[in-house]
């Protein structure tokens, strides 16, 4: 089957209009940010506190079972805006402006497995320098799933539907060791050795993250080690849940675009634009829904301009559409229910053979 | 965490996230915090023309100063934390309670936001670092007699100078030349007369530029020999200590140098954008290294050239992973191409410099 992209390629003359405005649209906002962006984070940041510290006294409320499990969704919840709304974007540099020494991209840590730095090099650099390039990019399938007739079958995948479920409960802790790449596994000693080193940190973060939520708080309830144990692991599955939707999201609906290697060379900063918008996709949700996406519902707006504030981000939608409208790239954007069908589609419909798709027919540059 | 945090401290720290710390500590008080030293505003008046004195109280974390030394405050305004140099003006005492006085620059943002909003009860922070200058040596001082020049907002370390060395030696002679343009500007007049009644060995010049003298005591124009022709003889034997705009401290050290025991000074000045041609030299605050590289091309390119190997991801300002926090220096954006003279992050791969560059790596 062939890729059939529905943007159209530009003309390079085309693809420096497009990079130059949507740079006027980026050049307006982050010159205005201000005193109502700093006060933004600074609430995001609150209400992760005050939903952690509601959430952990009320998985105290064994006995009261509305009380407990209104604990287990406020902790999960707490989990899910600092993973999103908060840990990914300030660790992205959107708040580094600021010159606040707790709020700065290289040195923030999340209360996830994963360490902040592995993240940093596989998402804020692997990720999103190369966007959906087939082999750079480990996000597509992260190296465990088969999303698009580019990758190659192989029977593993007809395992896929049960795969992706135990993968989108273990979420974090599969993004926890992706970029140990454990398919190297059976390279030999020397891989083997580069992925014990590798995992000294992470090892070190999984162990604090076990011993914070699966240690110290059920040993603070006493005879209610149990129930606390208990919540603190629904807490966390919520939240592997919803991250994994909500990135799959992103990036793996029925129309985007996947890469050949070959568009990054001498990529313009016009076709770099094309790539992260025909890449990406969007979701459409109140407001609420895009603070609880971390504003990963605006993918589009946030792989252009990841280093922008993500709450600028509804602000620029509408202009950013119309720009990819006047230049035919196509904008992907629906409701969470569509989107996230078009994931459920890929998964099982690539853990089924089919014809390798072609990758060089993608084109950003019209010939 | 400072080497003297108690057993409490050292036994917690590994499950302390200083910014989570902070959050809840704040809610009790809004100096508390873990690390930082936070001071609140406890009283404010306004010294002189366009010019504020703030009373601070600092939290345990207070790095301390000696008398002529300068503190880092940092303020946010408008979302952005910003930091600039102040002289104490008051003598280092024990309780952690100091002043500084600051006028208000023409477009200075620090400045302005001090004067103009700062009141009783805010919080500013005294830091990054600890105090710096080197106006008195950190050893047992000389004699006298001293011989202090400001020029302006110089005054402000001077005067912090000119209470502790009376406070240690009651009898040493202090002679304090003070220009300034305008009687308004004039700052400590009462605490200087106090001090004068007190202490008869202290002499205090004031030179207006811009307004006649009328008052005992009062000379006028820019520096020249005869300002000083009081102290006839003695200059010799003076310590000199000088402070003030870099053009003041510049006219100043020539007419003295030769003519004193010793001179030391301080001139204030703020990073200029030089020109994007040329050399300049990059301080690695980690690495304890200066290493020099070209203006114009980017921070990351220029270090890889003198040799260094900074982290770097993308090369094209996407991933961050270059970011690095610059202490001092100019900088020039190469997407935007904004000019940014304040402390804060810069990414190395499309930052490049415009001036002389202090970076933590």
């Amino acid at each position: 089957m062939e890729s059939v992209s529905k943007s159209r390629p530009m003309t390079p003359a085309q693809l420096d209009q497009f990079a130059a405005e949507l740079d006027a649209v980026r050049e307006e906002v982050m010159s205005s940010l201000g005193e109502r962006d700093a006060r933004y984070i600074r609430r995001v940041f609150a209400a992760v506190r005050y939903t952690e510290a509601a959430g952990r006294i009320l998985i105290y409320c064994w006995f009261l079972p509305p009380l407990w499990a209104l604990g287990v969704l406020l902790l999960g919840l707490s989990k899910i805006l600092d993973n999103m709304e908060l840990g990914h974007n300030v660790i992205h540099g959107q708040y580094d402006w600021m010159n606040d020494p707790y709020l700065k991209g290289a040195n923030w840590e999340w209360d996830i497995v994963g360490t902040a730095d592995n993240w940093r090099l596989t998402h804020n650099y692997k990720h999103h320098t190369y966007t959906n390039i087939k082999g750079m990019d480990d996000d597509i399938g992260y190296g465990l799933l088969r999303l698009f007739p580019e990758q190659r079958w192989r029977p593993f995948y007809l395992f896929q539907p049960v795969v992706a479920l135990l993968f989108a409960l273990l979420f974090e802790w599969g993004v926890a060791i992706q970029e140990l790449r454990l398919g190297r596994l059976s390279r030999g000693a020397a891989a083997r050795a580069e992925i014990r080193e590798k995992f000294q940190p992470v090892k070190r973060k999984m162990r604090r993250q076990i011993i914070k939520d699966y240690l110290i708080f059920p040993l603070l309830g006493g005879p209610l080690f149990l129930p606390v144990l208990v919540g603190n692991m629904l807490a966390n599955i919520i939240r592997s849940l919803w991250t994994y939707m909500i990135i799959f999201c992103g990036h793996f609906t029925a129309d985007v675009d996947v890469f050949p290697k070959s568009v990054l060379k001498s990529e313009s900063r016009g076709q770099w634009y094309a790539r992260q918008v025909r890449g990406s996709g969007n979701l459409r949700g109140s407001k609420l829904f895009h603070i609880l996406s971390g504003n990963l519902s605006h993918q589009i707006e946030h792989h252009l301009f990841p280093d922008m504030p993500a709450n600028r981000y509804a602000e620029v939608a509408p202009r950013v559409q119309e720009i990819c409208e006047k230049y035919g790239i196509h904008y992907n954007s629906g409701r969470l229910s569509r989107q996230f069908g078009q994931v459920l589609w890929r998964i099982l419909r690539y853990s089924l053979p089919s014809r390798p798709g072609r990758l060089d027919q993608v084109r950003l540059t019209a010939e | 965490m400072s080497a003297a945090a108690g057993p409490v401290v050292r036994l917690l720290e590994p499950l302390i996230v200083p910014a989570v710390f902070d959050f809840w500590a704040q809610k009790v008080n809004p100096t508390f915090s873990w690390e930082r030293c936070l001071a609140r505003v406890v009283a404010r008046h306004m010294e002189a023309r366009d010019t504020v004195t703030l009373e601070l109280q600092a939290n345990r974390h207070f790095p301390g100063f000696r008398a002529g030394q300068h503190l880092n405050l940092s303020v946010e305004v408008d979302g952005v934390r910003l930091t600039r140099c102040y002289s104490p003006v008051t003598p280092p005492s024990d309780d952690r309670r100091f002043a500084v006085t600051v006028r208000r620059e023409p477009g200075g943002r620090v400045s302005g936001y001090l004067v103009d909003h700062v009141r009783p009860g805010d919080v500013i922070e005294v830091g990054p670092g600890g105090a710096f200058g080197e106006l008195l040596p950190n050893a047992p001082v000389p004699p006298g007699p001293w011989l202090l020049v400001a020029g302006g907002s110089g005054i402000t370390p001077l005067w912090s100078m000119a209470q502790w060395l009376l406070a240690e030696r009651p009898d040493t002679e202090v002679h304090l030349f003070y220009w300034v343009r305008q009687r308004q500007d004039l700052c400590f007049q009462s605490g200087l007369l106090a001090l004068r009644a007190r202490h008869p060995n202290l002499t205090v010049t004031t030179v207006l530029t811009g307004d006649s003298p009328e008052l005992d005591g009062e000379l006028q124009g820019r520096p020249q020999a005869h300002h000083f022709a009081a102290l006839a003889a003695r200059l010799s034997e003076c310590h000199a200590r000088v402070c003030g705009s870099r053009e003041f401290v510049a006219s100043v050290t020539s007419l003295l140098s030769e003519s004193v025991a010793d001179l030391a000074s301080e001139a204030f000045s703020r990073p200029q954008p030089g020109p994007a041609q040329g050399h300049v030299s990059v301080t690695l605050a980690r690495s304890g290294r200066t290493v020099s590289v070209p203006a114009g091309v980017s921070l990351l390119e220029g270090l890889e050239q003198a040799g260094l190997s900074p982290a770097y991801g993308c090369r094209r300002g996407i991933c961050n992973t270059c970011a690095c926090h610059k202490q001092a220096g100019a900088t020039e954006g190469l997407v935007d191409g904004r000019l940014n003279s304040e402390a804060g992050e810069v990414r190395l791969c499309i930052s490049a410099p415009r001036s002389d560059i202090a970076l933590e790596l």
